[in-house]
Parts: structure tokens; C-alpha cells; sequence
């Protein structure tokens, strides 16, 4: 026989062997891993039944320490507070969103999880942190134990932080004109906007302190601000304005996402803040 | 490559295999347990510890014992993952519902997974001194099970890894925790208590003195010594029970440890007693336990001085201030007729109409109250002694005054104190704290 023959019968002779070696295996046994589902309580129930079904949003209440910054001294929410605050957010931001957009617009686009916080989240500089958003998916929401829903301030700071994180997450599926936003107030951006008092940084044109941080934080505010007050409110708002370019600026920033809502979404804009402040005079007036 | 290399490059792969395959790679087993096993195990030990005392756990929580007190809680726990829960942290010691979880994550851990008195060690929004702003009490509601130790399960806390203890709870223990109210409140005082404080540790022979610098929401003080040259100094943490107060550190005198103290109802102090005559006490005092020569200023034959304080200015906010001084100046706002308030008290001293209380108001003319100044030596203080109400020695005090001015003609006198610190302006302040009650109110030198 020659060598390479040999080879040829030496290589398939030990391939047969090594593969069938496999042929017999422990078969495997039940997981040692608990994954049996915890009993639900009322609560779980309703939530499931209220978010998780109809827009697939994962509340998180109970603590996880995967969740929240364990550097931060937070605890989690009082039992008995989280329907209440989740009811508010329910009524004024999806109903008012299902309405105007129509009644898959939520269920499409939303942030997959919230996180409730019961306390106040102080920093060491002693400023509040009264909303974070992580990459459009996660929205976490403090202060749900001193939430008073009978207060039109508690009611409209509360719902200000997710009308502002879902702009957000609007801009993120659709974007808005940047390029016309960034040239209206160029030189009114600041990253130490805190310092900054809200009445000054009105008459530069910013609807708020925090708009000043960059243009994408501008748009949100503009559009939440709005959003989380009357009519009245925000003409109060812009009398108050006394540069008449501030006043300009503002006015241009708010026909821009007036026209983005109209383009992007199909969105009558004044008909969705109607329809949130019916929705906040019906939670305060509950 | 050649098909005959390709072959001689696979039998020799093979070979590797077949060799390779022959190697034991087990090793001896340490546990005869998976490590998914093992964990469950835990698991399933630390809930049914937890379900198995009756009366539930009791555990002193010392969150940072280098800068606060211990807080007192109860907790009992029930199936399907409820909690009740009471603690001495706020005059409410009842038992109050929750939820609780044991998480696998790098071990097992005890999760109070939702509101309720615990958390409210973990508030970054309350915290007891500046220096813990954002940070609350430092608190924390994992805990991680390390196992037991004589009936008690001990556990580290997740952020800092400090050892929190459970032990098993009595029936009395919910009772006591209301109890230790009392005590906190004992050792907090009232508006009326003495405003200082002092530690007398006395090792069987002899007396030494300690400035106890307390601060109730921190239940937690530094002691340090008020003889002169010495720089001893003790912390101490405290947590209360029925009785008194436990001191961590415990306090070492003669070889002796003192960490109990008890309340004395008469005394209304705290005693800590050990052998031999030595004792720990912890008192309040209306003496400072440091006094100065400051009060020689205002003396007869000075220099002529004016000090003021006014409401609504700086002054107002002083950390000097008492609050029975508080209390007394609201009492004369309170007494005069509506659209009149009182809008400063002045004291001039060597001045050439003489020495006087001066009171002015909005809505009315100001008052003098004349007075002589005389020295205390010996108690390191002035007496405002009466003369006469704006030149008339018959009339009584205005009734509106009365009370408040009654603080600073004090029969037993005024310490003085020249204070460090300034209030915005370049003004020096100046404290005047009466001898026989907790009246202490901030002046600016005008």
C-alpha cells in the first residue's frame, strides 16, 4: 500500500472512532436554578394589567441594586404609593398621547422600563436629581412616596420628568431640525446652566435653566414645559419675558416642535397639551 | 500543501485528541454540593431562620459608629415575603408592613425591598450633620448573610461591609422600643433643658471634666477634656433602651469598660457605674464649661461699647442663639398691639447717659432700661443690676418685656463670650448666655 493510503485509512479509521466516543452522554437532569415565578400580588397584577400587557413597560418598584446607583442613598418606593403615582402617569401621559396619536402610538414607542425611587435623590452639591433616562429604554422616577396628588405642583414636577425623558425618546425615532434649532440662541448654552437663575436664562431665550445644557436638552424642555402647563401658564411664561429676541427665540424654538410633532407624528401639538391639562385637572380634582 | 501533508498534519490532530481525551481533569471535590446547590441551600437556611423566631429579630444598627449613634429595629418576619417592621428612629415604634426578598446575586443577601423604617437610614435627602449631605445616615437594607453565631445571624451591609447583627426578639422588645423614646427625649432636653453638656468620669480617686459636644439627630458626641494642656477626647455613639443609653465605644477608666448607661430621674443624668467607685456621668449644665475673661469688657471704667441684634438680619440665624431666646423675643412681638414690633435690642455699656438695655420698635418709641454692671470674679461673669425704666426707678418693666428682660438682669448674671465666627459682616459677635436658665442670644460689637 502506499504511504499516502495508509494515511487516508489511518485518519478515517480514528475520525469514526473519535465521533462516535460522543455517542453516549449523561442526559440532563432538571436545572438546579430557581426559576419558579414569585407569587404576584394585587399590585403586580395591576401593573401587568395596566402597563405590561398593553405597552409591554416593565414597572420595577421593589428594590434591585442592578437598577439604581448604589453609590446614591435611595430606598424604594411605600408600597401603597406606587399605584397612585403610576395612575398619574397613566392618565396625563399615555391617555393624553393615545388620544391625540391614536391608540398604538404609546404601545410603538415608549421607554421599556421604569424605575420608581420613593425618596429624594440629593446630591452632595445639594442639588436634586428628580429624573434620569438611560438610552431611551429605562426611565427612573424619584420621590414617589412624597407624591401629593391633590398638588398641581407635585402632580406637574412628577409628570414634567417623563413628558421630558419621552421627548427624548421621540427625538430619538424621529430626529427634529437640529440645524435651525442650534442657530436660534448659539451662545446661551452652558454646562454649569444650575448656577444659572430661571428668569435670566428666559430673557436669552431658553424656556428653562436645564434647556441651556445642549440643543437636544432644549428642544425637550421647550416641548415638556409646554406640555405640563396651561395656556395661560406658559403666555404667563412668555409675558413675563422682557428682551423681545429671548422672547422671539422662545417663540421659534416652540413653532419648531410644534411643526416637528405635525411631521414627524401627525401630531396636533396644542391639541395634545389641551388634552394633558384636562387629564392633570382630572388627577388633582380625583 | 500536499494531500499526504494534510493527512500527516490530521492523524497527528487526531492523536493529540485521543491523547488529550485520556487526561482526568477531575478534581477532588471540597463540597459534595454544586456551588448552585449550595447557594440554594443557604438560601432556603436564611428564610427559614428568619420565619423561625417567633417574636421576630431585634438589631442595633450602627450604620458608621465613628460619626453616628445606633438605631433600634424590629423585625418580624411573615411568609410570602412580608415584613413588619418598627424602630426607634422617630417617635412612631410601631410595627409597620413591608415586602423582603433573599437575592442571590455574588452571595445571598436579605433585601428589604420595599419602604418602610429601616429606609429611613438611607434618605439622601435627611442627613444629621453637614458633612453627610446626599448620604442620609449612611444606611443600608441588603444585608449579607455571613451565618450564625450563638442563636444570632450575622450579616454584612452591602455598601460598606459594616457587621449588623439579629438577634432573637421578646415580646417585650416592641414595648422597650417605645420605651427608649423616652430616654432619646431625656438626652435631647427640651427648650427649658440647660444648653450644655457635659461627661464626668470619675476613676474612684479623683474628677476630670469633659465637654460633650452632642448631636441628638447624629446620636453621637466627642467628649474632650477640659483640663488644661490635656487633648484626651472619646467619641461615643449612642442607642437607647428602657433604661438608659448604651455608649459605643465603651468608655475605659481603671481597666473598667462603661458602655451602660442608666437615667437618673432626679439627677437627669446618665450614669454609667462600674467597681470601686467608678463612674461615667453624662449631665447637662447651664455653666459653659469654658469660660473666659470676655466678660471684662463691658466692665465699669472700659472703653464705651454698643452691641444690637436684629430681627430679620444675620444675627437672627446664629447657631448661638437658644430656643427659649426665641421663644422669649416671640413673646414680645406676640404681647404688642397689631402694626407694633419690636426691631432691635441694643446693649450700651460706659456710655455717657450711663449702662442700658435699648429696645426699639416699629409703631412705638424706644425704651431704655438703665442698669448697673457689676463683676462676678469668681463665676467669670457680669450682673445687669435694675435702675430704672427710661429714668423713672418706680415703674415696672413695660408687660411686654417683662419676661424677656427678666433673661438679662439675671440676678446670677451673664456669661460673656467673645464667638470666633462672623455673620457676613465684618461685625465681631459676641454672646451673652444667662447663668440660671438655657437664654443665650448673639450680639454684633456696632
Amino acid at each position: 500500500m502506499k504511504i499516502l493510503k495508509i494515511y487516508k485509512v489511518i485518519t478515517v479509521i480514528t475520525g469514526v472512532l473519535l465521533f462516535s466516543a460522543c455517542a453516549q452522554e449523561d442526559q440532563l437532569t432538571e436545572s438546579q436554578l430557581d426559576y419558579s415565578v414569585p407569587v404576584k400580588t394585587d399590585l403586580d397584577k395591576w401593573l401587568d394589567a395596566s402597563f405590561l400587557d398593553p405597552y409591554n413597560i416593565k414597572v420595577y418598584y421593589s428594590w434591585n441594586q442592578n437598577l439604581v446607583d448604589n453609590s446614591r442613598y435611595l430606598f424604594p418606593p411605600t408600597i401603597d404609593k406606587v399605584q397612585p403615582a403610576l395612575e398619574v402617569v397613566k392618565t396625563i401621559w399615555i391617555d393624553s398621547y393615545t388620544k391625540i396619536g391614536g391608540s398604538d402610538f404609546v404601545k410603538k414607542i415608549a421607554p421599556r422600563e421604569f424605575v420608581l425611587v420613593g425618596g429624594v435623590n440629593r446630591n452632595s452639591t445639594g442639588t436634586i436629581t428628580l429624573g434620569l433616562a438611560e438610552g431611551g429604554q429605562r426611565v427612573s422616577l424619584f420621590q414617589v412616596d412624597y407624591l401629593n396628588r391633590s398638588s398641581r405642583a407635585d402632580v406637574t414636577e412628577f409628570i414634567h420628568t417623563i413628558q421630558h425623558e419621552y421627548v427624548h425618546i421621540l427625538n430619538q425615532t424621529k430626529p427634529f431640525d437640529v440645524q435651525a434649532w442650534a442657530k436660534l440662541t448659539p451662545s446661551g448654552y452652558t454646562s454649569s446652566w444650575y448656577v444659572e437663575e430661571i428668569a435670566d436664562s428666559r430673557e436669552l431665550g431658553f424656556i428653562t435653566s436645564y434647556a441651556r445644557l445642549n440643543v437636544m436638552e432644549d428642544f425637550a424642555e421647550t416641548a415638556s414645559i409646554i406640555l405640563t402647563s396651561s395656556k395661560a401658564e406658559y403666555d404667563a411664561i412668555l409675558a413675563s419675558v422682557t428682551d423681545p429676541v429671548g422672547k422671539a427665540n422662545i417663540k421659534k424654538k416652540e413653532a419648531i416642535v410644534v411643526q416637528y410633532y405635525k411631521d414627524a407624528f401627525n401630531i396636533d401639538f396644542y391639541a395634545l397639551r389641551d388634552e394633558a391639562q384636562k387629564n392633570t385637572d382630572a388627577v388633582i380634582n380625583d | 500543501m500536499k494531500v499526504k501533508n494534510i493527512y500527516k498534519y490530521l492523524i497527528i490532530a487526531f492523536a493529540a485528541i485521543v491523547l488529550g481525551a485520556c487526561t482526568n481533569t477531575d478534581v477532588d471535590q471540597k463540597f459534595d454540593q454544586t456551588p448552585t446547590e449550595r447557594l440554594n441551600a443557604r438560601k432556603t437556611e436564611l428564610n427559614d431562620l428568619l420565619l423561625s423566631s417567633q417574636e421576630g429579630w431585634k438589631a442595633v444598627y450602627y450604620t458608621d459608629s465613628t460619626q453616628l449613634g445606633g438605631f433600634t429595629h424590629i423585625f418580624k418576619f411573615l411568609p410570602d415575603g412580608k415584613v413588619d417592621m418598627a424602630s426607634d428612629f422617630d417617635d412612631d415604634t410601631k410595627l409597620h408592613r413591608s415586602q423582603y426578598e433573599i437575592q442571590t446575586g455574588s452571595t445571598v443577601s436579605l433585601v428589604f425591598t420595599t419602604a418602610n423604617k429601616i429606609h429611613l437610614l438611607s434618605d439622601s435627602n435627611n442627613s444629621p450633620t453637614a458633612s453627610l449631605v446626599g448620604k442620609g445616615y449612611l444606611g443600608d437594607f441588603q444585608f449579607f448573610y455571613y451565618g450564625q453565631e450563638n442563636g444570632e445571624i450575622i450579616f454584612r451591609t452591602n455598601r460598606n461591609g459594616h457587621e449588623v447583627r439579629f438577634v432573637k426578639a421578646t415580646a417585650q422588645d416592641l414595648t422597650d422600643l417605645a420605651e427608649g423614646e423616652t430616654m432619646i427625649q431625656n438626652i435631647t432636653g427640651t427648650p427649658t433643658s440647660p444648653l450644655f453638656r457635659l461627661v464626668e468620669i470619675n476613676d474612684g480617686s479623683s474628677i476630670e471634666q469633659f465637654e460633650f459636644n452632642y448631636n441628638p439627630d447624629a446620636r453621637f458626641g466627642v467628649a474632650t477634656s477640659l483640663l488644661p494642656g490635656s487633648n484626651e477626647s472619646h467619641n461615643l455613639a449612642l442607642s437607647f433602651t428602657p433604661t438608659g443609653a448604651v455608649v459605643k465605644p465603651a468608655i475605659k477608666v481603671k481597666g473598667q469598660k462603661l458602655s451602660n448607661f442608666v437615667y437618673d430621674e432626679t439627677t437627669t443624668n446618665f450614669v454609667a457605674t462600674g467597681t470601686g467607685g467608678v463612674t461615667a456621668t453624662i449631665k447637662f449644665t447651664n455653666t459653659p464649661p469654658s469660660l473666659t475673661d470676655d466678660y471684662k469688657l463691658l466692665l465699669p471704667g472700659r472703653a464705651s461699647l454698643a452691641f444690637g441684634y436684629y430681627p430679620g438680619d444675620y444675627i437672627e440665624e446664629s447657631p448661638t442663639n437658644s430656643q427659649l431666646f426665641y421663644e422669649e423675643f416671640a413673646k414680645i412681638n406676640a404681647m404688642l398691639p397689631a402694626g407694633q414690633s419690636i426691631s432691635s435690642i441694643q446693649l450700651y455699656t460706659n456710655h455717657s447717659l450711663g449702662n442700658f438695655i435699648y429696645y426699639t420698635f416699629v409703631g412705638r418709641g424706644a425704651i431704655f432700661h438703665f442698669v448697673d454692671i457689676i463683676e462676678d470674679a469668681a463665676g467669670k461673669k457680669i450682673i445687669l443690676k435694675h435702675k430704672s425704666w427710661s429714668g423713672n426707678t418706680t415703674a415696672p418693666a413695660p408687660a411686654f418685656l417683662a419676661s424677656f428682660d427678666s433673661h438679662l438682669v439675671d440676678p446670677n448674671g451673664l456669661y460673656v463670650k467673645k464667638e470666633n465666627f462672623k455673620l457676613v459682616y465684618s461685625n465681631t459677635v459676641y454672646t451673652l448666655t444667662s447663668s440660671s436658665s438655657p437664654f443665650r442670644m448673639s450680639v454684633w460689637l456696632l
